[in-house]
């Protein structure tokens, strides 16, 4: 019953995206049967020794004063997760072929995995960026930072043409601490250049998530006639005849996906690829996946 | 089949264009956003292989349209024999009753030759009797009742109307093409030359229309009283000088006898020699009518076969001349003299003229003059500008010159329009002005022939405000001016009439301008002759008074209208000789004389080899001599196609429309997405 309300044309009818993130973790968390404040506790770990160049400030003094041996005190969830969300919002993630177009699906995603952080107590931060930055919410815990993300994100227009490499390099100058960086996109680009631009992201010791959104008219576009298309981009035209994209184009884009995917996973990147008609649970049980894996 | 003009059928390639719509440009519109063309590539013969044709019926139908359409402008048509009728065809009894029948027993041997025809044609043939005079009357319908036929025939009288074959020709024409049967045409007739048109091609006679002629007449010698000029008028009978012609057509020198007659009365006779073949004129001086209308005519003793042309009927009117007031302050006596000797000298206008000064005038009974002359008057006493008021508002008319005596008036009498200053030009070198822009269609100025050569050195600059201008200067100085006041009218000429501000007295247009300017403001406009020809027309009203009655009276004095007729005819056409009595609706009578056209009594028939070409032209090979009956008959006839074409071409065209309209209408899906677009 829930997870109705995780299907994209139902969101889409409601206004507000704080209603969107709430309505669509909430019956996330339900499906799940977890509590929502999965991770968060100063619930006790390990004991590890200590080893040169650990942070003296987390040796158990009182052990060492016991047994005049250092060791490192570890607890779950001792630190929140810093999670960033790059959003894309250039001109090709307006393209729809049913209810709601890319962005609109990539918007819900974003407000919903930043309620999700809120509810676990994580600092949330946004980039909205299409060949330049144009919106930055910088992570953080205080008090209003979900209304702050959720304003950013509903003020995120599509507008011009993807560029990864201008973003990429200031998002690098932005992110101080280690987290989790989702990065939410069309990827309309070679996946070799996308790779390239993302994967140094990792350096820092960031989890970095690329969730891939694509319409299915993209994945196996139907065309009954030769049809003039143009590029929502560049505006391009081309005629195309309907056999060249029933039979050559999928297995074009079918080689893309793979290969942005196997780039990915050699670069250390999760790459997760998202049919807007689908419901959104599975992107955010990605999401927590990924996020379980970092506690 | 073959196509009257065939270049039209290039037409046909416009066929191209609904190729080009349903087949190339439905993939140059509608271009379909897509986020990335990273994957898709060009493919020239995909692109083009896979253009196919769509919504066949419509594209069918505008196909067909365009075809249709290149076809009616290649006007089709098919050779369909003339005779398609099954040997069918209209038999036509024409029968002359012209003036020119009357001579000796030619119309008796007319209508037994019609009887005649009428007698071959076989059960359930189909004819026609007609007559032939001025216009051609058809006697009965196209009908095989041979009792009816007959007894038109027999009951046809002799005319006094001109004779036509042009006439003759249309009509057969006309009713070649209604009846789309071959006509045999039978032609009872004395075949005057004179009844011939100007031109050989108004005689064409439709492929497929036999002529047969029956001549009943010959050339025979003829004296006639060809014409006679009589006064219209007479004010003063010792004056009146009438003058006839005698003419004589196929006749040898003779003397004849000429009297003249009025109201039954003889009143002179004289003789004169005719040489042969030729013309004498014989004057008669003085005629002693009565008041009244009288009806004269002028009679010879011929002894000729056509005695109805021996005398010619005309008609005049016994009256009083009309009294003319000539309003002069004596500072331009030669206005008056040279006034006085045009009105003089307009003969029929029966003017008489009466000069006053503006002081004496005031107190004269001006409703016992015809019109007002008002000379330069520099001033108006106010008695005699009241008396002049109510002179034209109860129906009398005022003609004002101005100069420059009346320039220091501040406005035009009885006119009330402004005076704005003089318009000078020097005498020297040809500094003058001359008329430009005038009104030839105004009674007062039909015959002044534009004012041509007349100098204008000085006129009076008037504004029109409540007149109409008439005539203007070069300088757009208005030189004659009108309105109507009341039931009068005011015409104002804003030169002088002395021959010192301008030149016109002295020019040939001064008469006629005079005479045409008393006749319109004095005589009730313009009149119409009263000394005509038969089958000439009368006017009975102008637009100007709907509703009244107009009466005519025929020879035999029985009135012709009826009630209806009476009050909305506009004219009468007079068919007979005699004398017609003419009541029109403005109320004027007058006595017209009717009289036969001269041009009938020349009894000269058609050469032969005229009337083969005629008899010719009803064949397609109207070779000159040809015309030898039947061969029309068998000939083929081209029988144009269009009118079916245009009818198949409105039902396509009504066709693409209803189909264009279910096809091209958005599809649900598509408003959808319109309405999705559009919020």
């Amino acid at each position: 019953m829930l997870q109705r309300f995780l299907d994209p044309t139902v969101l889409a009818g409601i206004s507000g995206l704080d209603l969107v993130a709430r309505t669509v973790v909430d019956g996330f968390v339900a499906g799940l049967h977890r509590s929502p404040d999965f991770g968060f506790s100063q619930e006790f770990a390990e004991y590890r020794a200590y080893t040169p160049g650990d942070d003296l400030r987390h040796v158990d003094w009182n052990v060492f004063a016991r047994t005049e041996r250092a060791y490192l005190k570890r607890y779950r969830g001792e630190t929140n997760c810093q999670l960033t969300i790059l959003l894309d919002c250039s001109r090709s993630m307006k393209y729809t072929s049913h209810t709601i177009d890319k962005l609109e699906y990539a918007r819900f995603l974003t407000a919903s995995m930043a309620y999700l952080a809120k509810m676990q107590r994580d600092a949330a931060g946004l980039i909205v960026f299409d060949d330049e930055v144009r919106n930055f919410v910088p992570p953080s815990t205080r008090q209003g930072q979900l209304a702050r993300l959720l304003h950013a994100i509903e003020k995120a227009e599509a507008g011009n043409r993807t560029d990864y490499d201008k973003p990429f390099s200031h998002v690098r100058e932005f992110l101080h601490r280690r987290g989790l960086i989702a990065v939410i996109s069309d990827f309309w680009e070679s996946p070799e250049q996308v790779v390239k631009t993302i994967a140094p992201l990792r350096f820092h010791g960031n989890e970095v998530v690329l969730f891939h959104v694509l319409d299915p008219e993209e994945i196996r576009p139907k065309f009954r006639d030769p049809a003039l298309l143009e590029d929502l981009e560049s505006g391009a035209t081309l005629e195309v005849s309907p056999e060249y994209a029933a039979k050559e184009y999928p297995a074009k884009i079918d080689a893309h996906l793979e290969d942005i995917r196997s780039r990915a996973k050699g670069a250390g990147l999760d790459y997760f690829l998202i049919d807007t008609s689908r419901p959104l649970d599975a992107a955010l049980r990605e999401y927590l996946a990924i996020r379980k894996g970092r506690m | 089949m073959g196509f009257f003009t065939p270049w039209f059928l290039a037409g046909a390639v416009a066929v191209g264009l609904p190729i080009w719509l349903h087949l190339l440009k439905r993939h140059k519109t509608d271009p379909k956003l897509f986020p990335s063309l990273m994957f898709f590539e060009f493919r020239e013969t995909s692109s083009v292989k896979h253009r196919r044709l769509d919504h066949l019926l419509l594209f069918a139908l505008r196909t067909l349209l365009i075809l249709l359409l290149a076809l009616l402008f290649a006007s089709p048509f098919i050779r369909r024999s003339a005779a398609a009728s099954d040997g069918k065809k209209i038999t036509v009894v024409a029968i002359d009753r012209s003036f020119s029948m009357r001579d000796g027993d030619r119309f008796a041997r007319a209508k037994n030759q019609a009887l005649q025809v009428l007698g071959n044609l076989k059960p359930g043939d189909q004819a026609q009797v007609i007559a032939l005079a001025g216009q051609v009357q058809a006697l009965t319908q196209v009908i095989n009742d041979p009792g009816a036929l007959r007894a038109a025939v027999v009951a046809v009288q002799p005319g006094d109307s001109r004779a036509s074959f042009g006439e003759l020709a249309r009509y057969l024409r006309t009713l070649s093409e209604g009846q789309k049967m071959p006509l045999e045409v039978h032609l009872a007739s004395d075949l005057q030359k004179s009844a011939m048109p100007p031109g050989f091609a108004d005689l064409r006679l439709t492929p497929g229309t036999t002529l047969i002629l029956h001549p009943v007449g010959g050339p025979d010698k003829n004296w006639t009283v060809e014409n006679v000029v009589s006064p219209r008028r007479v004010f003063d009978p010792k004056r009146v000088k009438m003058q006839a012609t005698i003419s004589g057509f196929g006749t040898p020198a003779a003397k004849r006898t000429v009297t003249l007659r009025l109201n039954g009365r003889e009143l002179q006779s004289k003789t004169v020699d005719v040489p042969e073949n030729g013309r004498a004129q014989v004057e008669f001086l003085g005629l002693d009518a009565p008041y009244g209308f009288s009806k004269g005519e002028v009679r010879i003793d011929s002894a000729d076969s056509l005695p109805g042309d021996d005398r010619y009927l005309f008609s005049t009117e016994r009256t009083d001349p009309r009294k003319v007031l000539f309003i002069d302050d004596g500072r331009r006596p030669r206005a008056e003299v040279y006034f006085r000797a045009a009105l003089d000298s307009s003969g029929d206008g029966g003017f008489q003229m009466e000069t006053l000064r503006a002081e004496i005038a005031s107190g004269s009974n001006l409703t016992s003059y015809a019109f007002v002359v008002l000379n330069d008057l520099a001033s108006l006493p106010p008695m005699l500008d009241a008396a002049l008021q109510h002179y034209v508002n109860g129906g009398g008319s005022v003609l004002v010159a101005l100069g420059p005596g009346s320039a220091v008036l501040p406005r035009v009498p009885l006119l009330d329009e402004a005076i704005q200053t003089s318009s000078y030009a020097g005498r020297e070198g040809e500094r003058f002005l001359t008329v430009s822009d005038i009104d030839t269609g105004h009674p007062a100025l039909r015959s002044v022939e534009r004012f041509n050569g007349v100098k204008f050195y000085q006129a009076i600059h008037v504004t029109a405000t409540k007149s109409r201008v008439l005539a203007k200067l070069n300088d757009q100085t208005p030189l004659v001016l009108e309105r109507s006041i009341g039931e009068g009218k005011v015409l104002a000429f804003t030169s002088t009439f002395d021959n010192v501000l301008n030149d016109l007295p002295i020019h040939a247009s001064w008469v006629p301008f005079v005479a045409q300017t008393a006749l319109y403001l004095g005589g009730g406009g313009a009149e119409q002759p009263v000394n005509v020809a038969v089958d000439s027309y009368v006017e009975l009203r102008t637009g100007d008074n709907k509703g009244a009655a107009a009466e005519v009276s025929d020879p035999d004095g029985k009135r012709v209208l009826s009630l209806e007729e009476s009050v909305k005819a506009r004219n009468y056409a007079l068919d007979r000789e005699g004398y017609y009595e003419i009541k029109t609706a403005a109320g004027r009578r007058s006595l017209i004389a009717a009289h036969a056209d001269r041009r009938e009594s020349d009894l000269a028939p058609i050469p032969v080899e005229t009337l083969d070409l005629w008899k010719g032209t009803g064949s397609l090979d109207s070779t000159p001599g040809g015309g030898a009956p039947g061969t029309a008959d068998t000939a083929d006839k081209p029988w144009g196609l269009w009118p079916y074409i245009l009818l198949l071409l409105l039902g396509v065209a009504v066709a693409e429309s209803v189909v264009a309209n279910g096809f091209l209408r958005p599809t649900a899906p598509q408003r959808e997405e319109m309405k999705r677009e559009a919020a």
